[in-house]
Formats: C-alpha cells, sequence, structure tokens
C-alpha cells in the first residue's frame, strides 16, 4: 500500500531551489515578556526525519507550534523565519497561512483521546479533513480515500469503521486515526508532538514503526518532538538538542547518541535508565527474611452492579522489610486498583492483606503504609503551606503537640533534601521534582515501613527522575523502608527494584529476581513488554564522564 | 545530602485574580454604583433631616428646598423614603443571601458525605426550584403573612439550590483529585478531607455567585412589595416605593423615577461586580 494516495499537483509552486523543504533561520519565540526559543536553527530535506528532544520548558514543543504560528495565547514569533520551500511562513498572513496548514504542514499531537471530536464519526472527522481545502470530489471518491487513509495507518476493517466513533477505539487506534487525519492531503512535513507519551509501550512501538514507515515508503518528512530519546533514536535519522530555548547540539542520531560533543546531552545520556543496566537495589539493603506485607487472592470490580469490569482479579504478593519490590504494566492491568487496595483508600471485593502476621485493618493501613503520587501538581492541596500539608498526616494521627509537628516537618523537610524554611511556602512556587520530595516527606511523617509509589517519577524529567530516585534509595538505605515501586518503565523498575511483579489484566502473570525477570523472562507477555521498550545505542565507552 | 534551593514566587494567585477582575472597566463601574447606592442609604439620618414616616401638610409637591424630591401622595419626604428604603432593602438581602449563601453550602457539604444524602439534597434542591419564585413568595406570606422576616426567608429560600449546586458541583471535582485521596491515605476521616481538604478548593465560585444573588435579591424585594407581599408600610423599600408610586405615573414620573433610579443602580451594580468577578476568575 505504497502509493495509495496520490500527490497533489506541483504546478502551483516553483520547484525548490535547495535540498532543503523547511528551513528554520534563527527562529524566537516569546510569551509576553519571557523568550521561550530564541535562536533556533535546523533545516530539513525532503523525506528526512529529524528528532528534537529536551526536557519540560526546553521549548521544543513551542519551537513545533511556531512552525505553523500555532502559539498558544499570548505567544509570538519575535524573530527568524521559518521557510518552506523559500516561503516565509512567519511573515504570512493568517489567511494564506490557513492554506499551508494541514495540507502541507500537519501536526499531530500528545493526547489522542481528546484530539478527536467525540461526537463525530470517525469517517466524518476523515471528510472533513478531505474538504477542508477545498477541493471538490465527489462523496463516494471522498469515502474511498477515507477508507485507504485508515488502511495506510493500519486499522483493520477500515471500511466497516467509518460510522464508528472515536470512544469504540483504542487509544492506539485514535493515535493512528490522528496520523490518517493529518496525512489527508498528503502533507509534506508531518510534526508529531510526543506522538506516544500517552500510551503503553507496546502501543508505542506499534504507532512508531507506523511513522517510520511512513517516512520510509511516502518520502514525508517527519519531525518528532519527545522528551524520551528512545522514542527518537528509533524514529529519526538526525537528532537536535534543546534546552532553556536553546539547541545546544545537533546531528545524526546514532553519532549524537555514541559521542555525544556537548556536556548538556552526555548529562541527559546518562541520567537515561538503561534496561541493560543490573538492578542497584541489593546495594541499598537486604531484604528481611519474613514478609512484611501479605497479599492473598485479592479481587476488585467497577461499574454498576450488572456489569461489573473487574480491576484485579486474583492478586497474590509478598512484600519483605527493607524490601523494593517493582510493579510493572500497561493501564488497566489494575496497577492502581492495587496501590489504592494496600493504602486503604478502596476496600477490596475479595482477598486478604495481612501485615506483619496480622489481617490489615484500616487504621493501621493508614499509619504503616503511606503513598506516593504519580503527579506532584494534582497531590499537594494548593491552599496550604508546605509545612501544613507534611503536618496533614501527623494531626490526623494526633502526634505529638504544635511544636513536636513543627520540628518533625523540618527534619522531613532535610531528609528529603529541600531546606526547613520551604515550610513556609506555598507548593505551587516548586517545581515538579521538588513538589515530588514535599511528596515523599509526606508520606514518610507518620513512620510508615512501607511506602507504595505509584508512578513516583514518570511525570518527571529524566535528570529530576534519578534525583528522585537515588533519594528513594538513600531513604530505603536510612529508614529501612519496604517500597512497592509502580511504573511502566522497566528500565526505571529493574534499576531500583530487589524483585518485579508483572501485572497483566488483573493478574500477576510472573514474579522474581529483577535481573532474572528482565533478561530472561518466564511469561510472554513480560517478553512482549520487553520488546517493546525503544533502545538506545551505547555510548562509546568515555563519553558520559 | 543536596540541597535545593527555590526561586520566589508570587503569593496567592487566586485570590489576585478575583481582585484584577475588579480593576476592568466592569468591576470599577459595578464598585461606584454599589458603592454609591450603599453610601447614600448608610448616611440617610444625616443627609436628610425628614422623618420618613411623618406625613407634611403637602401631597405631593413639587421639588423644593424642604423637599429636595418633592413629597408622595400622603406627603411624606421622597428623598428620605428613598435613602431609608435603601436601608432597608440593603439590610434584608444582606442577611438573606449570607443565610442563603449557609444553607446552601451546609446541604451541599452534606451531599458530599455519601450517595444518599446526595439524593436527597439534589431532590430537595430540585424541589425547590421547581416553584416559580413568585408562587415560592406567596406561599412563605400565606403561612407567615407579610413583613420583613418573610421577605429574608423567601430571598434566602430562593437562593440556597444555586449556592448548593454550584459548590456540590466543586466538591465532587475537589474530592477526585489526588490531593484529596492523599489526605485520606495519609489518615484524615471524611469530614476532615471534606473541610479542610476539598472545600476551600470548591468554594472560589460562591463569590461570583454571591454577587449574581445579591442583585437577584433586589428584584425579589421589589417584586414582593409591589405586590403587596413585602415589609409592612409605612416603613419604606425600594418596592414599595415604586408600588406606591404607579397610580401617579403621568402626573408625577419623579415619584416613581427616583426610586426606579436607585434599584437599577443597585442590581446593574451587583451585575457588573459578578461578572468582572467570573471574567477575573477565568483569566
Amino acid at each position: 500500500m505504497t502509493e495509495l494516495i496520490d500527490r497533489p499537483p506541483l504546478a502551483d509552486r516553483p520547484p525548490s531551489p535547495t535540498a532543503e523543504l523547511l528551513r528554520v533561520r534563527e527562529l524566537g519565540v516569546a510569551f509576553g515578556e519571557r523568550t521561550v526559543v530564541r535562536g533556533v536553527d535546523f533545516a530539513l530535506a525532503p523525506g528526512e526525519s529529524l528528532g528534537i528532544v529536551g526536557e519540560s520548558g526546553s521549548g521544543k514543543s513551542t519551537t513545533a507550534l511556531a512552525l505553523l504560528r500555532m502559539l498558544p495565547a499570548g505567544g509570538r514569533i519575535t524573530g527568524g523565519a521559518v521557510e518552506l520551500d523559500g516561503q516565509d511562513l512567519a511573515g504570512l498572513p493568517e489567511e494564506a497561512l490557513r492554506a499551508v496548514r494541514g495540507r502541507r504542514i500537519a501536526m499531530i499531537f500528545q493526547d489522542p483521546m481528546s484530539s478527536l471530536n467525540p461526537v463525530l464519526s470517525v469517517g466524518r472527522q476523515l471528510d472533513e479533513a478531505l474538504r477542508a481545502h477545498g477541493g471538490h470530489r465527489a462523496k463516494a471518491e471522498r469515502a474511498s480515500r477515507a477508507v485507504e487513509l485508515l488502511e495506510l495507518v493500519g486499522v483493520p476493517k477500515a471500511a466497516s469503521r467509518l460510522g464508528d466513533f472515536p470512544h469504540q477505539f483504542s487509544g492506539g487506534q485514535r493515535q493512528r486515526i490522528m496520523i490518517a487525519l493529518a496525512l489527508a492531503h498528503d502533507a509534506q512535513v508531518l510534526v508529531a508532538d510526543e506522538p506516544t507519551t500517552a500510551l503503553d509501550p507496546t502501543v508505542q512501538r506499534q504507532i512508531l514503526r507506523l511513522l517510520a514507515r511512513i517516512n520510509r515508503e511516502r518520502g514525508t518528512a517527519l519531525v518528532v518532538i519527545s522528551h524520551d530519546l528512545g522514542v527518537i533514536a528509533e524514529t529519526c535519522s538526525r537528532l537536535l538538542v534543546m534546552r532553556d530555548g536553546e539547541v545546544v547540539e545537533q546531528g545524526a542520531t546514532a553519532r549524537l547518541l555514541t559521542v555525544p560533543q556537548h556536556a548538556y546531552t552526555r548529562s541527559l545520556l546518562a541520567a537515561v535508565p538503561r534496561l541493560d543496566a543490573p538492578s542497584r537495589a541489593a546495594g541499598n539493603s537486604t531484604p528481611g527474611a519474613e514478609p512484611l506485607l501479605v497479599v492473598r487472592g485479592l479481587a476488585k470490580a467497577y461499574g454498576p452492579r450488572r456489569r461489573r469490569s473487574p480491576a484485579l482479579e486474583s492478586v497474590d504478593l509478598d512484600l519483605h522489610p527493607g524490601e523494593t519490590l517493582g510493579l510493572v504494566g500497561e493501564s488497566g492491568s489494575g496497577k492502581s486498583t492495587l496501590a489504592r487496595a494496600l493504602v486503604g483508600a478502596h476496600a477490596p471485593d475479595a482477598g486478604s492483606i495481612s501485615f506483619a502476621g496480622r489481617p490489615l485493618d484500616g487504621r493501621r493501613a493508614r499509619r504503616e503504609i503511606q503513598m506516593v503520587f504519580q503527579d506532584p501538581y494534582a497531590s499537594l492541596n494548593p491552599r496550604l503551606t508546605v509545612g501544613r500539608i507534611i503536618a496533614e498526616p501527623l494531626i490526623a494521627h494526633k502526634v505529638g503537640d504544635r511544636a513536636q509537628r513543627q520540628a518533625r516537618v523540618a527534619e522531613l523537610l532535610e531528609q528529603v533534601g529541600l531546606e526547613a524554611s520551604a515550610a513556609a511556602r506555598s507548593p505551587r512556587e516548586f517545581s515538579g521534582g521538588q513538589r515530588q520530595r514535599i511528596g515523599i516527606a509526606r508520606a514518610l511523617a507518620p513512620r510508615p515501613s512501607v511506602l507504595v509509589c505509584d508512578e513516583p517519577v514518570s511525570a518527571l524529567d529524566v535528570s529530576i527522575q534519578a534525583q528522585v530516585i537515588d533519594l528513594l534509595a538513600r531513604l530505603q538505605r536510612e529508614l529501612g523502608l519496604a517500597v512497592l515501586f509502580i511504573a511502566h518503565d522497566l528500565a526505571v523498575v529493574r534499576q531500583v527494584s530487589h524483585r518485579i511483579a508483572v501485572l497483566h489484566r488483573g493478574r500477576i502473570v510472573e514474579s522474581g529476581p529483577a535481573d532474572r525477570v528482565v533478561t530472561a523472562p518466564e511469561h510472554p507477555y513480560t517478553a512482549e513488554l520487553l520488546a517493546a521498550v525503544p533502545s538506545l545505542p551505547t555510548p562509546t565507552s568515555g563519553s558520559l564522564t | 545530602m543536596t540541597t535545593i534551593s527555590f526561586p520566589l514566587a508570587a503569593g496567592s494567585r487566586s485570590r489576585n485574580r478575583y481582585v484584577a477582575g475588579l480593576r476592568t472597566w466592569r468591576g470599577v463601574t459595578g464598585l461606584v454604583l454599589v458603592g454609591t447606592v450603599a453610601l447614600a442609604g448608610l448616611l440617610a439620618p444625616w443627609l436628610t433631616d425628614a422623618d420618613p414616616d411623618a406625613q407634611g401638610p403637602q401631597a405631593l409637591a413639587a421639588p423644593s428646598g424642604d423637599h429636595p424630591l418633592g413629597t408622595d401622595d400622603i406627603g411624606r419626604d421622597l428623598l428620605s423614603r428613598v435613602l431609608h428604603g435603601i436601608l432597608t432593602d440593603l439590610s434584608i438581602i444582606l442577611t438573606a443571601v449570607p443565610a442563603g449563601a449557609l444553607i446552601g453550602a451546609a446541604l451541599a457539604l452534606l451531599a458530599g458525605t455519601s450517595r444518599a444524602a446526595d439524593l436527597v439534597v439534589q431532590r430537595l434542591f430540585d424541589l425547590v426550584l421547581s416553584f416559580p419564585g413568585l408562587i415560592l413568595g406567596l406561599a412563605v406570606t400565606a403561612i407567615l403573612g407579610p413583613g420583613r422576616w418573610p421577605v429574608v426567608i423567601i430571598i434566602a429560600l430562593a437562593e440556597v439550590p444555586y449556592f448548593g449546586r454550584q459548590l456540590r458541583a466543586g466538591v465532587l471535582v475537589q474530592r477526585e483529585r489526588e490531593y484529596a485521596l492523599a489526605a485520606r491515605v495519609g489518615g484524615a476521616g471524611r469530614a476532615r478531607v471534606l473541610l479542610r481538604h476539598v472545600l476551600p478548593n470548591a468554594v472560589d465560585p460562591l463569590i461570583v455567585q454571591g454577587a449574581v444573588a445579591l442583585s437577584v435579591g433586589v428584584f425579589i424585594e421589589g417584586a414582593l412589595s409591589f405586590l403587596g407581599l413585602g415589609v409592612r408600610p409605612p416603613e419604606p423599600t425600594l418596592g414599595s416605593l415604586i408600588s406606591g408610586s404607579v397610580a401617579y405615573l403621568d402626573t408625577d414620573p419623579v415619584l416613581a423615577a427616583a426610586p426606579l433610579a436607585v434599584t437599577t443602580a443597585l442590581v446593574l451594580g451587583f451585575t457588573l461586580l459578578a461578572e468582572a468577578l467570573n471574567r477575573g476568575a477565568r483569566s
């Protein structure tokens, strides 16, 4: 299905004088007074693939949006040029720019769940995209092209699914449909802003392969923006590293990842957890022999009484004192339900949880088992000061008087690497990584023996991620905590865990020593998960110092 | 151990947004209108010597030195009656609206405790809302008779469901946020989570609702007094002044114009304030 779609006629524009399709010169973008992108310079040849990586706030998404001048309110291009075939898009009137959007440069976004209109059928949305640039075609012809597009992006039984609505498709399929919409006018450049961040690793691999195939077979130039170096390494031949709105380094992906020149690229690469690195958990603590937390046959279902959908089928789990148990699984596997059942936020439907040999009751669970949350922004009450947030569990458990609690808060803040003066401030004054430290301090406040960490680092940049992981390791060493580390990133999980358990459709399908599960998986699902992890080329020795 | 320092940042942002909303032309106009009317009402005893209820020898007199706005049909000073009417109106709405807000908020919190309570509270709101305002007013005055307190009760009752629904929606959203779960995991009880964590984050929209309710309150008082169901004469209210002036609309228009202008300024002012606060919150 390589040439299903005919190229648009080239007659209305002169042939490009150079081999460059897209040329960005000294691009600058500001929001109000704040400059967020400055002096970005790159070129894209027809059929090329370029990856832009950077941490949050590096200006990578802003750069992508500025290409089509689709900046959010308050943003404006302050200088430079975006030349498409020699024509400067940055200076083009809005009307003329609309003819470029979707037709010559198309975009796909991060969240396939909200990028499609939920009340229109997929066929209708494709039809609208096909009509968008005034091409007058018969209805039947448009419908057949819609089917071709869906087939191109690999939606099975495309012809029979045109009448279906977005909610009838899975997340991965929705992202495929987004790509089909973007390809409706056979654009020369496809800009993908974090195209797989919201997707599970196995689905992510399929989408990346699809993008690479479109790039290879149809000659569509690709710009992929991602925070994940692995994603870029799999799809793009050239790589551009951004930090604080500036390009720090660019070059061929293979060379840049193996012999990085710039110190920042080196530190970025060094911070990325690698799947082939052995577990470091043994250096933190030696797990006790008797299990501290024993879970047997835990089950939980959600939904109306007649149509319950099970989140946990039957989960058996042991957690030893001083041990880190990594729990991996894709979205919908029941990870978060398990975490919430353990901390007593949900009552399970069946099964038992015992703590130190005795059945766990709610009161004790809330003291001995504490939780660290995924989202460092949503998990701290914006109306309270940091000190108050950390003291809340102490107040709830009636620990100490006011002065003692204050002292304990100061001690906790120091323990997680923040200044004691942070107590008087509001959480919104802190960055994501610092907020996650506050969340950890709160969890430690009632002196728990088990810490349940639900995706504690997945919302953080890699360098911050490494700091938080180090913090958790140090706390385990000092306090002998048992940690249930829930995550979808296998490389991180291997690094921090003594043992790994794999959760699939509400059941533990495999568990064992971390290194063994990663190197010699026993269950086919584990093997599938491992194969889906995007791999990074190994840097040459000495380049990551 | 690494110690991380942090940048200084602005203080309470959400409150500032409301203040910023008030600094727009809408907010300023609203403040000026409401402020002028309220000040005139509060300073009534000093602005005029005339007793609002004292009957003079001259009925329906034209504006003069003694009576800047003239007199009404039984010779009472109109200026004094309007100024004291403002005072009555303000005292009614400023008791009724906070009472309605408190009852509505309490019911909304009750609804947040369990599914059964939620069902009961919701139907209660529906019940009040299903009555047209005037029927509700007639029903209450039929039981309690006309007077000041029945008006307060009617206004409060009419506002309860609006405050209640608004807060309930906020509570439902905030309750599912991770920080509320974090508080529960930390050992906080149901009531503590609701009052300490959820409520302060859900209460903001009620500020806007409050400004809307004040303007509606002026309206309701006017309508009830106009129908003779409001505050008992001779005590002046804006509504009863308009009501009493209707018979003389073609001969003495000033009799209707003065209370109408004040009522309009008050309703317009509160509406502008509500809109300014709302826009501020959204920006």
